[in-house]
């Protein structure tokens, strides 16, 4: 094993790429002319890494050297980081240049004529739909367009210590390295695109990317079965996505955002949008939002999307692409705010929204409790907490449409902290647990080289790791204090908000918000429980197995991002808060500094209703301390004798053994436990469906074709053969015959024109 | 003189004689000198025409058809070498092989 330090060295290549930004900054550019680079550079990258990869592919050089393409992954990502932090900084440091809405519309790239109905008769106007190459940039859109960037480039740098030290990747990480800068563009292009259009077309880049990935492991059965899974339950959403995209196109004429956001309320032709229209229209969009963000009822995905390398699942599946459904939920806010000029009457799809929120954030926590492995646990939490977002959106659309301006930014607000958070932290999470599989796969094959069967994913072959992973346990213990909501950690601050602007929801506004309000609480035990469940199940204890006794941190490339991820993961929220993030989305920046952190203290401890006071506290005590204790109870225990941890991790290990423990075998073999196991049927309620309408179906339209248009067209062929057959018969070859036949001809032709003519 | 009505006969007989040969005769030499007498049972109705409206075009018109039996048999005497080069016969019922 290289010594980390000593590979440092190779990061000599990205230096070209990091001082693009500080050139063009000395050059006068300014950040939102750069952006276009965002997704030009790493464009440019791909194909190179893949065909230069496939020509060079076993060299050493190319093999030790340039990580088979993984440094020049890096260098792009590096370079739509820089220029991503360029932006964030001239939005923060308030630079004169930057406008709310910053477009960037270089040049056309489509103008396309449309045939549209002027009450009386067709007519076709010309360059009417023009669909533009631009950069839309806003605060969300920055936001996510940093969390994507800059998780972007950590996992390709921990890609280059978990990918290239497995021999099982060995020759074919160039094509690792080739889709991930590809999904990188799918993103950041997704994020700065400028009208629905190009949302779409990098939504299935990005969808695209996500099957190349999860099929990774191609020859292995499971994972092609899984990356066709993911597909084909995405495509269900996205369907009605572009459907939601037409009607959209069909209400205002456009897909740009600079001219539907411009005045929501007015269609094509200055027309009064119905209520009524643009509801279904939404709620297109959000069925495939839905599909994107793996929720309810298309959610079947994405624990099975865990096959792909662990990096995959920590940036794809948990970090960023995720989160795309709640970007485009996000950007359906203009529409509903009737304090601009969003359009009244759009409350049940603020509460379909917050409903199918909570149904998931309750479902996905309950079939996390039983889940052993580790993977599987974070892809149930990460589908409970995009679930808790989508119920902040919910009710934040809720408040917008009925005109509740403050409260519905606040909540929104928080929703898209709470996706920070989350995406920092889930993607930590993946990456820590990336390292614990890693760990533990190294140590089993130094130990046991032909057994096969051993899981190294599975959390019931750890246990006891704290002392053999500091910096892994430390890191996780962190992310899912930041996802269970610990006070003054990461996913606190964000979750508080969410939580109590539903229930205010509830209270004062909207009886039927009850649900998701009652939900998202439940969560927050449940969450309590089962993240504190699987670290003590992976680091508590004494180790269950021998291997897990072999295990010790090593891997180059692993550490540095689990470092940092989890800096921010401790104190990021905190940062975050003290500059009032939460309100910036209404743009009141008097919010800044200690007057921001006191507003979301108070918001979080000690708000003026009474009703929220009590939510708040229990809230607090449901996550932080009972779904923990309960879990320490069940799976806690000290260390083995002689094992040392780091203080923190060490303290937190002994004291999960003192609250007794509980035998809870009976439970676990229950009918209940069991349904969860089954992840509540669902795979099996959509097979029992698809196996008796689309297979049916398919089965009869081939019958269909084989008999029915296929036999129509061999009928002609074989009359035609029978008929040239007997047709055929008459030439005989003979010379003789042919001059009586031309003769017979020429005196019809004769007595023809006689008998016309006389 | 001769009336016109008697040189027109002799050439539907002459036609008929030629016609008749043409698709009786195995012999490929015999069905072409059939079809020159065909050609020239065409141009005795139109010299016989010629004579009677005392119209140059009818004489023109002969010399022409006699110019292009002559480049006809010199074709139809080269496909009938080339026919019995490759068939070693000019026997018309042997040379089927375009039968069906």
């Amino acid at each position: 094993m290289v010594d980390s330090n000593n590979e440092w060295n190779l990061l000599a290549p990205i230096i070209p790429f990091v001082l693009v930004a500080p050139i063009l900054y000395m050059q006068g550019w300014e950040s939102v002319e750069a952006a276009f680079l965002i997704v030009v550079v790493p464009l440019l990258t791909f194909p190179i890494i893949l065909v230069v990869g496939q020509v060079y592919n076993g060299n050493e050089t190319w093999k030790n050297r340039y990580k088979e393409g993984g440094i020049f992954g890096l260098g792009s990502l590096a370079l739509s980081l820089s220029i991503a932090l360029w932006i964030a900084y001239d939005y923060i440091a308030g630079s004169a240049h930057f406008e709310m809405n910053s477009v960037v519309e270089p040049f056309s790239w489509l103008t396309f004529d449309v045939l549209h109905h002027d009450g009386s008769q067709w007519d076709i106007s010309s360059g009417f739909a023009d669909i533009g190459v631009g950069v839309w940039i806003d605060p969300v859109s920055l936001m996510l367009l940093f969390v994507a960037t800059f998780l972007c480039f950590l996992i390709c740098w921990f890609s280059l210590g978990y990918m290239n030290t497995d021999p099982i990747n060995e020759d074919s990480n160039h094509r690792f390295y080739g889709v991930f800068v590809l999904f990188a563009i799918g993103m950041f292009g997704m994020v700065l695109a400028d009208n629905f259009l190009w949302l779409f077309i990098f939504w299935e880049i990005m969808g695209l990317c996500s099957y190349l990935l999860i099929g990774f492991y191609y020859w292995k059965d499971s994972a092609a079965a899984a990356a066709k899974k993911a597909f084909l339950t995405t495509r269900v959403g996205d369907v009605f996505l572009m459907i939601g995209l037409l009607m959209l196109y069909n209400i205002y004429g456009s897909l740009e955002f600079s001219i539907i956001f411009d005045d929501p309320s007015t269609g094509v032709g200055g027309a009064l949008v119905e209520s009524a229209d643009l509801n279904w229209a939404l709620l297109m969009l959000f069925i495939g939002a839905v599909g994107k963000s793996a929720q309810f009822p298309l959610h079947v995905w994405l624990p099975d999307a865990m096959e792909g390398p662990t990096p995959v699942s920590a940036l794809i599946h948990a970090a960023t692409m995720v989160n795309a459904g709640l970007y485009l939920v996000f950007r359906m806010v203009p529409f509903v705010d009737v304090h601009v000029s969003g359009v009244a009457g759009l409350e049940d799809f603020a509460l379909i929204v917050a409903w199918i929120g909570g149904i998931t954030a309750f479902m996905a926590a309950a079939i996390a409790f039983v889940q052993n492995d580790i993977k599987k646990v974070l892809a149930y939490s990460t589908m409970s907490q995009l679930a808790y977002i989508f119920t902040g959106l919910g009710a934040g659309l809720l408040f917008l449409n009925i005109g509740e301006y403050h409260a519905g930014y606040f909540v929104i607000g928080a929703s898209m902290f709470h996706l920070f958070n989350h995406a920092m932290a889930k993607g930590m999470l993946f990456m820590a647990s990336g390292s614990v599989i890693h760990e533990i796969h190294h140590a089993h094959h130094h130990l046991h080289h032909d057994d096969h069967d051993f899981d190294p994913q599975d959390m019931r072959n750890m246990g006891g790791l704290a002392s053999k992973m500091p910096v892994t346990s430390t890191a996780m213990m962190f992310g899912s204090m930041s996802i269970i909501g610990i006070p003054l950690i990461g996913g606190f601050w964000s979750k508080e908000g969410i939580i109590a602007e539903t229930w205010l929801a509830c209270l004062h506004e909207e009886p039927l918000m009850l649900g998701p309000a009652i939900l998202v609480l439940a969560t927050a035990g449940m969450t309590g429980f089962y993240m504190t469940r699987m670290w003590l199940m992976t680091f508590a204890g004494s180790p269950k197995t021998d291997v897990a006794e072999h295990v010790h941190e090593g891997t180059p490339w692993i550490k540095e991002p689990l470092i940092i991820l989890t800096l921010i993961t401790a104190i990021g929220g905190f940062l975050l808060a003290l500059l009032g993030v939460v309100d910036y989305l209404g743009g009141e920046k008097d919010h800044l500094a200690m007057h921001g952190l006191l507003d979301t203290l108070k918001h979080a401890f000690l708000p003026d209703d009474n009703e929220l006071r009590i939510v708040g506290w229990t809230t607090i005590l449901l996550a932080a301390i009972l779904g923990p204790i309960i879990a320490s109870r069940v799976h806690g225990g000290r260390l083995a004798e002689g094992a040392e941890a780091n203080p923190l991790v060490g303290w937190l290990v002994n004291l999960s053994s003192r609250f007794g423990s509980q035998d809870v075998s009976e439970l676990a073999d229950s009918q209940l436990a069991e349904a969860l196991q089954r992840r509540l049927y669902f795979d099996d309620l959509y097979e029992w469906i698809v196996a008796n309408t689309a297979i049916p179906f398919a089965s009869f339209s081939a019958w269909f074709d084989k008999n029915i248009i296929d036999g129509f067209i061999k009928q002609i062929e074989s009359n035609s053969t029978s008929g040239s057959v007997t047709v055929r018969s008459i030439t005989t070859g003979s010379t003789r015959d042919y001059i009586l036949m031309a003769a017979v001809g020429m005196l019809s032709i004769f007595a023809l024109i006689w008998g016309v003519s006389a | 003189m001769i009336e016109t009505s008697w040189i027109v006969g002799l050439g539907v007989i002459l036609f008929f004689i030629g016609l008749l040969g043409a698709f009786t005769r195995k012999n490929a030499i015999v069905v072409l000198m059939c079809i020159e007498v065909m050609l020239n049972a065409a141009n005795l109705n139109f010299v016989a025409g010629a004579t009677h409206y005392s119209d140059v075009d009818g004489w023109v018109f002969t010399a022409i058809a006699i110019a292009i039996a002559a480049a006809e048999v010199a074709i139809g005497l080269a496909i009938l070498l080339s026919l019995y080069s490759t068939q070693e016969t000019i026997s018309l019922d042997e040379a089927n092989i375009l039968r069906n």
